[in-house]
């Protein structure tokens, strides 16, 4: 049974999905840093999450469910409010254009997100195919 | 505003034009306003290279107010490479210098005889000897005359050995290589035997109420550090999306040809961060500083290519190293070539060359194949020069394809070189290339953004999946209107600030309450003036195609296998833009109902007593 977003559960199933998806190893072979995704307060959340993925050349080595997003100094953090990351979790919001229109933010190194378009695409794809169920 | 001041370079007649309020608030300025004040002068016989053709320098009403990315001028005229309307817009900072000088814009009309240059300083204007200047290029004519006239910190516009020679491509240049490239008044200037314009001013341009001003002036300008597409132009330049675009099959390939390109990986505005950039460059007031500067080794500073540089002398002609590619484009901007339409005839040159329409005996001994770099930067020389086959790919690709009886072959529309989205990857810039009032521009609508994914919520430009059909015509039209406005203002496309900052800022530069509503009429007004122009000048509906490449499939990359439906895209958008079907001008009643009954007038008897009854 896939479990439900956002969960600890979840969290570690995409953990092991992105460390034995033979797509996302080939796309992500050159990736190297760990980011945190920042999901605001919004519908059924009431507090905030951050999730933290340590990520190298294709494997995810690391997760972690942060209670403050300052444990760690990732090279990106990805921020958006629970309502468009359940869209992006569902299918009904593209991740490019997620960005594109403010609806999630980014911050870090834009010559390596820029470069690695392809890697963050094919880790929402991974993301999505783990989650059947939003909270 | 700032009046006009008016030259006429054969009587050397120097006069001042007051522009009516009521264009002012109709049009705001730029382009748009460009075009309301030659519409007139506009004829279909009018040669572009006569004494008579007119050339319009404008500013728009917050160039100079250190807004967000608004540093920007236009110059406005007919096109000798399309025969259209043209406009091309430029940043630098040659732009608030002759608002500080005294002016809004420069109209220039008439022939000198011999090479001059002229300047502006502070209100007073002189025109003086260029025969000793003729001939520099681009950065050493800055030099000479900031030496000649003594003050270091004027700013100069003018043209390199292209424009001189009649390039129908070339430009005008300021700064460090900013340019106004496209449709060819380079070529219009040089044809008045004007080298350059030199300003310099000390005074402050014109804001209805300060205070205000400067209080969204200061929100705009923190909005536009903190947002995302200013983050990447600034730590990546507009080549950020290079990769993306190559991922997507929207960039360009072997001249259109082919979609994947194995060293286009090595080609990109991140690449380029991580291997030769050394600094950035900013426009007048500029938060994002979007220009690269590079270092190839030699420890010379350079200009950094932009996108459409890097894809045109890269992937366009399979060349995978950047160090050429600078080189390309430094070339280019040195003689006055904008890099687009050059880089297109070079390709369409290699093509020939290895279709075997071309051979050495037209190339003067040159092997064009693709990959290589030196012939290119050979075929530069000629272009510039006019020099053997460089005379001939001078008058643009149409002219040059059609020389060896194979017009079908050049990628363009309305004689205007294709930028580098190619639309079988984001389907809107098939209507934006075939639509555009000067040829096929990218800059009159970057819809391959919102083909990407980029919204405009506010203003009605929503998503649309970036290989659908004549679903998202009225989008592009509803892009396009808004785009028309940033050329109006002339705020830099990249400038992302929310349409109530944009209105907030005009309300208080100029004294207009414009609603968001009003301001997408400007748009769309100024986008059916520039068709009525255009229809004037002989543009036809049967004008308005794409070239045969780009409807047949790519066979590999991002975008293999689509075939644009372009013509239910087109019929859908005419629709929309209550355009004629056969004729492509649009209705009366849409005129009319833009408060263009005059110019309605000229194509519908009775327009005006139409509008009263409306």
């Amino acid at each position: 049974m896939k479990p439900k977003f956002p969960s600890s559960e979840w969290l570690n199933t995409l953990c092991d999905k992105l460390n034995n998806d033979p797509h996302y190893a080939s796309i992500a072979v050159k990736w190297e840093g760990d980011m945190t995704i920042i999901v605001e307060p919004g519908g059924a959340l009431k507090e905030p999450l951050y999730y933290y993925f340590d990520l190298w050349h294709g494997k995810c080595r690391r997760v972690a469910e942060l209670k403050d997003p300052q444990e760690e100094k990732p090279i990106f953090v990805l921020t958006a409010g629970y309502e468009n990351i359940s869209k992006i979790m569902k299918g009904e919001l593209d991740p490019m254009q997620a960005m594109l229109s403010r609806k999630l933010k980014v911050q870090g190194n834009m010559v390596i997100m820029m470069k690695n378009v392809p890697t963050v695409l094919d880790f929402v794809r991974c993301a999505r195919e783990v989650t059947t169920e939003i909270l | 505003m700032q009046p006009i001041i008016r030259i006429d370079l054969s009587s050397q007649k120097i006069e001042t034009i007051i522009i009516p309020r009521t264009w002012e608030k109709d049009y705001l300025g730029g382009a748009s306003l460009g075009a309301r004040i030659l519409y007139d002068s506009l004829t279909k016989e009018l040669d572009p290279f006569s004494p008579e053709s007119p050339l319009l320098f404008l500013c728009g009403p917050l160039t100079g107010s250190l807004g967000p990315a608004v540093g920007r001028f236009v110059v406005c005229g007919k096109s000798p490479a399309t025969r259209l309307w043209a406009e091309s817009n430029c940043g630098g900072f040659w732009g608030p210098e002759l608002r500080f000088a005294g002016y809004d814009g420069i109209l220039i009309v008439g022939k000198l005889e011999k090479p001059h240059y002229i300047k502006i300083l502070d209100g007073e204007v002189s025109i003086h000897p260029a025969d000793h200047l003729w001939g520099l290029d681009t950065y050493e004519i800055q030099q000479r005359i900031k030496k000649e006239i003594q003050l270091p910190k004027s700013r100069v516009l003018a043209i390199g050995p292209a424009g001189e020679n009649l390039v129908v491509f070339s430009g005008l240049f300021c700064d460090h290589g900013r340019s106004a490239g496209r449709t060819g008044l380079g070529a219009v200037m040089g044809s008045k035997m004007l080298k350059a314009i030199v300003v310099k001013g000390s005074g402050k341009i014109p804001i209805f109420q300060e205070e205000a001003f400067k209080t969204i002036r200061s929100a705009s300008n923190r909005f536009l550090k903190d947002d995302i597409y200013a983050k990447v132009f600034h730590q990546v330049g507009t080549a950020s999306s290079a990769d993306y675009s190559d991922y997507l099959g929207i960039m360009p390939k072997k001249y259109y040809s082919q979609g994947y390109f194995e060293g286009a990986g090595n080609i990109s505005g991140s690449k380029i961060s991580e291997t030769i950039l050394v600094g950035t460059s900013a426009c007048h007031g500029c938060v994002i500083a979007c220009g690269r500067v590079v270092d190839l080794g030699d420890g010379k500073e350079r200009k950094g290519a932009e996108y459409e540089t890097l894809v045109g002398f890269g992937p366009n002609l399979l060349i995978s190293d950047i160090n050429s590619i600078v080189k390309l484009g430094e070339a280019c901007d040195l003689f006055g070539l904008d890099t687009i339409s050059t880089s297109n005839i070079i390709g369409l040159a290699y093509k020939l060359f290895e279709k075997g329409i071309l051979d050495v005996n037209n190339t003067g001994g040159l092997k064009l194949a693709w990959g290589h770099s030196e012939e290119a930067m050979e075929l530069i020389k000629l272009i510039s020069s006019r020099t053997g086959l460089g005379n001939l790919m001078a008058e643009g690709s149409r002219s040059f394809a059609r020389a060896f009886g194979v017009e079908d072959e050049a990628v363009q529309v309305n004689r205007l070189e294709l930028a580098y989205h190619d639309p079988r990857g984001a389907s809107g810039m098939s209507l934006v290339y075939a639509t555009s009032p000067r040829g096929a521009c990218h800059n009159k609508s970057d819809y391959f953004l919102v083909d990407w994914g980029q919204t405009f919520e506010t203003v009605g430009v929503n998503y649309y999946k970036r290989q659908d059909g004549a679903e998202k015509a009225e989008n592009v039209a509803k892009h396009q209107n808004y785009r028309t406005v940033f050329d109006a203002l002339v705020l830099c496309i990249f400038s992302s600030v929310p349409v109530e900052m944009i209105l907030d800022l005009i309300r208080f530069a100029t004294g207009f309450d414009l609603s968001v509503k009003d301001l997408l009429a400007a748009g769309e007004r100024s986008w059916n003036l520039k068709r009525c122009i255009n229809i004037r000048l002989g543009l036809k509906k049967s004008d308005e195609k794409l070239p045969k490449d780009l409807l047949t499939p790519l066979s590999d990359g991002g975008s293999a296998g689509f075939i644009i439906p372009f013509d239910e895209m087109m019929d859908a958008y005419y629709e929309i833009r209550h355009w004629d079907k056969v004729t492509g001008l649009p209705s009366q009643s849409k005129l009319v109902e833009l408060g263009m009954s005059e110019i309605a007038g000229d194509f519908y008897p009775g327009s005006i007593q139409l509008a009263k009854e409306v």
